[in-house]
């Protein structure tokens, strides 16, 4: 089972450019969300679902044009699904452009479980053949 | 007692039922084997595989007077739909700022 999700995008655009997007609320709202975000650690600030609910999040790292991460969470009062997680962004210069790796992990209710003998990798096991058994 | 219904993340949110799953993910087990592995009343136990069954983690069959408990995939494919949310949210917000980029790039 798959704990953390990550994507590698690649842009034309320099990191420079790539880095406002990811930075700058007016340009951010644009592809994510609207947000009071501000490039400073230790900064909080939400974003707003379309509908209305918070994503609660806080600044952990900023390296202009290389790094940047956050605390990204939901709880009880929103969701009946509540997480922690982190998720970081790094950028890395290539010819002609920019690549973009993005981590979303650390979700709290799986590292729970990792936390006693590695119980989730027996369960992921076990999923993994009951699944083939119901392929059978 | 009166049955809880918890969501699959209350569910593994409590440590004993993580500990039960662990146990069941090797073999399935009677309820009173399980019992032995935990310092709670036998009551308790039941309670806890309840919950867990209601949420769709274990399946529960009677052999003579034995109830033998199974884990089951409906509760763990739950959690994997959440992480499939969040893989599928990325993904289409990405292809989106490589849009914007991309047109604003070939208006400059």
């Amino acid at each position: 089972m798959q704990r953390e999700i990550k994507h590698t995008f690649y842009f034309n655009q320099t990191p420079q450019q790539v880095w406002d997007y990811l930075t700058k609320p007016e340009l951010m709202e644009q592809w994510l969300m609207p947000s009071d975000f501000k490039p400073e650690v230790g900064h909080h600030f939400r974003f707003t679902n379309p509908n209305n609910t918070f994503v609660v999040c806080e600044v952990l790292e900023v390296k202009p044009f290389t790094n940047l991460s956050y605390v990204w969470k939901n709880d009880w009062a929103v969701t009946k699904t509540p997480y922690t997680s982190n998720v970081s962004w790094t950028l890395t210069p290539v010819e002609h452009g920019t690549e973009l790796l993005l981590v979303h992990s650390g979700f709290e209710l799986f590292k729970n479980l990792t936390d006693h003998n590695n119980g989730w990798m027996f369960l992921c096991n076990k999923l993994g053949e009951l699944l083939k058994a119901a392929n059978k | 007692m009166s049955t809880q219904t918890l969501d699959v993340f209350q569910v593994i949110a409590d440590p004993s039922r993580r500990q039960m799953m662990q146990l069941l993910s090797k073999e399935s087990m009677t309820i009173n084997a399980l019992a032995e592995n935990f310092d709670m009343s036998r009551p308790a136990v039941s309670k806890h595989i309840k919950i867990m069954h209601n949420a769709g983690f274990i399946s529960i069959k009677t052999i003579g007077r034995e109830r033998y408990c199974t884990l089951k995939q409906d509760g763990f494919n739950e959690l994997q739909q959440f992480i499939n949310y969040f893989d599928k949210f990325w993904q289409s917000k990405l292809k989106k700022l490589q849009m914007i980029l991309d047109n604003k790039s070939k208006l400059n």
